[in-house]
């Protein structure tokens, strides 16, 4: 059963600072790949994965930069797919007064991630324009 | 001196993106620890045309009820207005006839005004 039904919006901000907007419509089983890292790194995170954990997590494992609007629409839709539960913290004051949304997987998230794994391995496998070299 | 976010920024953020507290919150402890100005507008920005280009009715913005003062009163009272008085006072001096059209044109108007509210 899909997951992921429709309307997406991705915003990409390059390392120059270009904007770039991509919008798909289909039905889908699998994630994309910032929904992927998004999952990823709240699980990599653990309990205290919010908006900002989740952006350092993935901009210091993979180098990509993160939007926060975009990472929170994206956590929004995993949300509505039950990909991914959301609670709000207390505030603080270090930030305005304002609460933390705290993100957990839930274990459909984590099976889409295993889905979304196995089919992205299936497809690297026996490419030989892929493999290392060996020196 | 402690920086201040831009308010601005937020003031778009809060009309715009709906529950945008955390987001707010995460910008602003961001900017707390060294963001830029431009860094804080940038991710604003995008915050905004991200929820303004999903087409989602949980993404559109929230519009809450608001009393509208259809007689253009100064001091919102619902009542009066000052051109609705110098409009009534010349129509009755000068061509009383006329009143009418006025009373007309004016619940027109009134029902131009009230299904603009129902179209918002």
């Amino acid at each position: 059963m899909p997951f992921g039904s429709a309307e997406l919006v991705h915003i990409w901000l390059t390392r120059r600072g270009e904007m770039f907007i991509i919008c798909e419509e289909m039905a889908r089983h699998l994630l994309t790949d910032f929904e992927l890292m998004l999952l990823l790194a709240t699980l990599r995170v653990g309990d205290e994965a919010y908006g900002v954990e989740i952006a350092r997590e993935i901009e210091r494992t993979s180098g990509r930069r993160v939007l926060l609007g975009a990472a929170y629409a994206a956590l929004d839709r995993l949300e509505r797919n039950d990909l991914v539960s959301s609670t709000v913290g207390s505030p603080t004051p270090e930030r305005g007064g304002r609460a933390k949304r705290f993100f957990r997987v839930t274990p459909r998230g984590v099976r889409a991630v295993r889905e979304t794994r196995k089919a992205l391995v299936a497809l690297w496998e026996d490419l030989p324009q892929l493999k290392e070299k060996r020196t | 001196m402690t920086k201040q976010p831009p308010r601005l920024a937020l003031a778009l953020l809060s009309r715009f993106v709906p529950d945008d507290e955390p987001l707010a919150g995460d910008l602003i402890e961001e900017f707390e620890i060294g963001r830029s100005r431009a860094w804080f507008w940038r991710q604003a920005f995008a915050a905004i045309l991200t929820r303004w280009l999903t087409p989602s009715d949980e993404y559109r913005p929230i519009v809450l009820p608001r009393t509208v003062n259809l007689s253009a009163s100064p001091a919102g009272l619902g009542v009066g207005g000052l051109s609705l008085v110098v409009l009534a006072s010349l129509v009755t001096v000068v061509m009383p006839q006329a009143w009418s059209i006025v009373v007309l044109g004016v619940a027109a108007g009134v029902a131009f005004g009230v299904v603009l509210i129902a179209i918002r």
